[in-house]
């Protein structure tokens, strides 16, 4: 592939004027956003602000009605199995016959190709990505039997068993303990570290300052984007949550330095 | 066993049986996919809507050549499976009203079409009447042939696309940003579960076939946490209840074959839900009972070391009535014994009362620290 088939390469992800509708009025209208690489990026907003819905179209889960989507200057088609996914937690059935190892290796299920089983090497790696989350000593254990932290670090352990140098997380700190939010949020500072970026649908604005260094509000549209020390702002903060911010003004990480 | 033998040694017995088991087999083991995906219903939908199918097809070959009625069948299956996807996706309907609507009007239209093919008689036309209960007896060696073709061809499918379609099943979302061809697979399994719904037709008949893809399935994630276990239990289970239903139904005059297949399946569920290890509902009721249990006896042993306390003794003998008095209710003797079985407490006499009386044990005065402390306890434990 020659580099003239590239569209903005410098960025980890490069969103243009997309917009999204379910037939009603827009879900995200004229979405413009550049991501660097090596960041980890909070996406914030309210509830129906378009959050799952932008991480969806990016990975071509929805169908935009106009806009395209760039990873490191290429379309999401030619950049298959290299974007870690985390989707939501709630959204699978957890009762499906599978053990947490199970789960784990269907990240490699693209590089395997057709027709082959994972293998003694699949099961390796599997057992390093549960270890790197925590959980090796759940590999074969019933998915349903985890708890819901659990549950959710096997899913980023499936991520990250692809070894993609973007990972894109919806919700991962939602409903799981304190512990284990903990543990989750090293291991995404340590791969960011490492070079990968990082990109959280994040619903808890008490941390954004402290988990994040990069920061996209969103409220249908963007409202604003950036560094989280300059974008996270009273101004923005009511731009994006409208009247809700009372509540979010309270929050006590503004006292953090 | 002669009767057994008896049965065997007739040609139309032999082949029903194969049949059954064959057909049962194949919605088993597709059947695992269908109730994993929650398209149960979608099966249903499918058997039902084939009824206009089988008619057509009866009628453009002017007979009952049993090619282009399951030809017609897969058609009118496909047609409904279209008309579903189209009114969840235009319209504000959801899944199970779309599926509601789809099958009760193609169930209607097919047997409105099942009285024209009546009226016009010809010879056979009283025959279709049977794909809607199906009728077993009915079937041919050379069935046999069709239904062994497409079960090999539906097992190949699985084995050569297994991680593929677990993955599917499972979690689609994620399939598709990995890259994977989600709707071709999802289009496939489908299609097999229609494929398996048309040769289960003259067997089964359109209105019970969709037991056949979920009871085998239900029952069979009961015993096994696996996709591959289940969805080989599944299958057996299926091919079982098949072969069971046909010799019930050989031996017994006037029993039809694809109804009695259906309720031993059912059977089959029954038992697992009620007795599967860890997931059985009586297995349920047997852990909680044994929790209440350790608890009631927690609380007999927790009161005894504290009466044990208060009197700096602690081989203090309790009378039962005062450990009543402090449980609010008496300890059952059963309770009692338990615990004297698991050698936390023995029975001692206390002169000159002539009650019965107990005392804790060394083990006993540790398992009520051990309760009582319930955290010092985890970390003791491995």
């Amino acid at each position: 592939m020659d580099d003239h088939s590239l569209h903005e390469p410098g960025h980890a992800l490069h969103v243009e004027d997309l917009t999204v509708s379910y037939g009603g009025g827009p879900v995200l209208w004229d979405i413009d956003l550049d991501i660097p690489p090596g960041v980890m990026c909070a996406i914030v907003g309210p509830n129906g602000a378009g959050k799952s819905t932008l991480i969806k179209a990016a990975l071509g889960l929805v169908r935009p009605v106009a806009g395209h989507v760039r990873f490191f200057g290429r379309p999401v088609t030619r950049m298959r199995g290299r974007i870690g996914y985390v989707p939501q937690r709630h959204s699978v059935d957890w009762d499906f016959p599978a053990s947490a190892r199970d789960v784990v290796e269907m990240g490699l299920y693209r590089s395997l190709g057709w027709f082959r089983r994972p293998g003694a090497a699949a099961r390796a790696r599997a057992l390093a990505a549960l270890a790197e989350v925590g959980m090796q000593d759940y590999a074969d254990r019933q998915i349903a039997q985890l708890s819901g932290g659990q549950q959710q670090r096997v899913f980023i352990a499936r991520a990250l068993v692809q070894d993609a140098p973007i990972l894109i997380l919806d919700e991962p700190m939602a409903g799981v303990d304190a512990a284990t939010e903990e543990v989750i949020v090293a291991l995404l500072k340590r791969l960011r570290d490492a070079g990968r970026t990082v990109i959280v649908v994040h619903h808890d604005l008490t941390t954004v300052r402290s988990y994040f260094d990069w920061l996209v509000m969103l409220n249908v549209r963007i409202v604003a984007q950036g560094p989280v020390a300059r974008v996270y702002t009273p101004e923005n903060l009511r731009a994006t949550y409208g009247r809700q911010l009372a509540m979010i003004a309270a929050a006590p990480d503004d006292a953090l330095p | 066993m002669s009767v057994l033998a008896d049965l065997l040694a007739s040609h139309i017995v032999r082949t029903v049986l194969a049949g059954a088991a064959l057909l049962g087999a194949i919605a088993g083991m597709l059947g695992a996919f269908a109730v994993l995906r929650r398209q149960s219903l979608l099966g249903d939908a499918l058997a039902h809507a084939a009824l206009p199918g089988v008619c057509l097809g009866f009628l453009i070959a002017g007979g009952r050549d049993l090619g282009s009625i399951l030809a017609g069948a897969f058609l009118a299956g496909a047609l409904a499976a279209l008309a579903m996807m189209l009114i969840t996706s235009r319209t504000r309907l959801k899944t199970d009203a779309a599926l509601g609507i789809v099958l009760s009007v193609f169930f209607a239209a097919g047997v409105v079409l099942l009285t024209v093919a009546q009226a016009r008689g010809g010879a056979g036309s009283l025959g279709l009447a049977t794909f809607l209960f199906g009728q077993a007896a009915a079937i041919l060696r050379s069935d046999l042939w069709i239904m062994g073709g497409i079960g090999l061809a539906a097992l190949a499918l699985v084995l050569a696309f297994w991680k593929e379609f677990k993955l599917v099943s499972f979690d689609p979302d994620y399939a598709r940003a990995l890259g994977l061809p989600v709707a071709l697979l999802e289009a496939t399994l489908t299609v097999m579960v229609a494929m398996a719904i048309v040769v289960g037709l003259q067997l089964v008949g359109v209105v019970l076939m969709v037991a056949l893809l979920i009871a085998p399935a239900a029952a069979a994630r009961q015993w096994t946490a696996s996709l591959g276990g289940m969805v080989v239990l599944s299958a057996a289970i299926g091919a079982a209840s098949g072969a069971a239903g046909a010799l019930v139904s050989a031996s017994t005059r006037g029993l039809a074959t694809g109804p009695l297949v259906v309720l031993i399946a059912t059977a089959a569920v029954l038992v697992s839900l009620m007795v599967a290890p860890g997931r059985g509902l009586l297995w349920q009721a047997l852990a909680a009972r044994r929790a209440r249990a350790r608890i009631g006896e927690g609380r007999v042993l927790a009161a005894m070391q504290g009466l044990a306390r208060a009197h700096g003794d602690t081989g203090y003998a309790t009378e039962g009535g005062m450990l009543a008095t402090a449980l609010g209710g008496a300890p059952t003797p059963a309770r009692l014994a338990a615990l004297e079985r698991r050698g936390l407490i023995r029975a001692v006499v206390h002169p000159p009362e002539t009650t019965p009386h107990w005392e804790l044990t060394a083990a006993g005065h540790a398992e009520a620290a051990a309760l009582a402390d319930p955290a010092g306890r985890a970390e003791r434990s491995p």
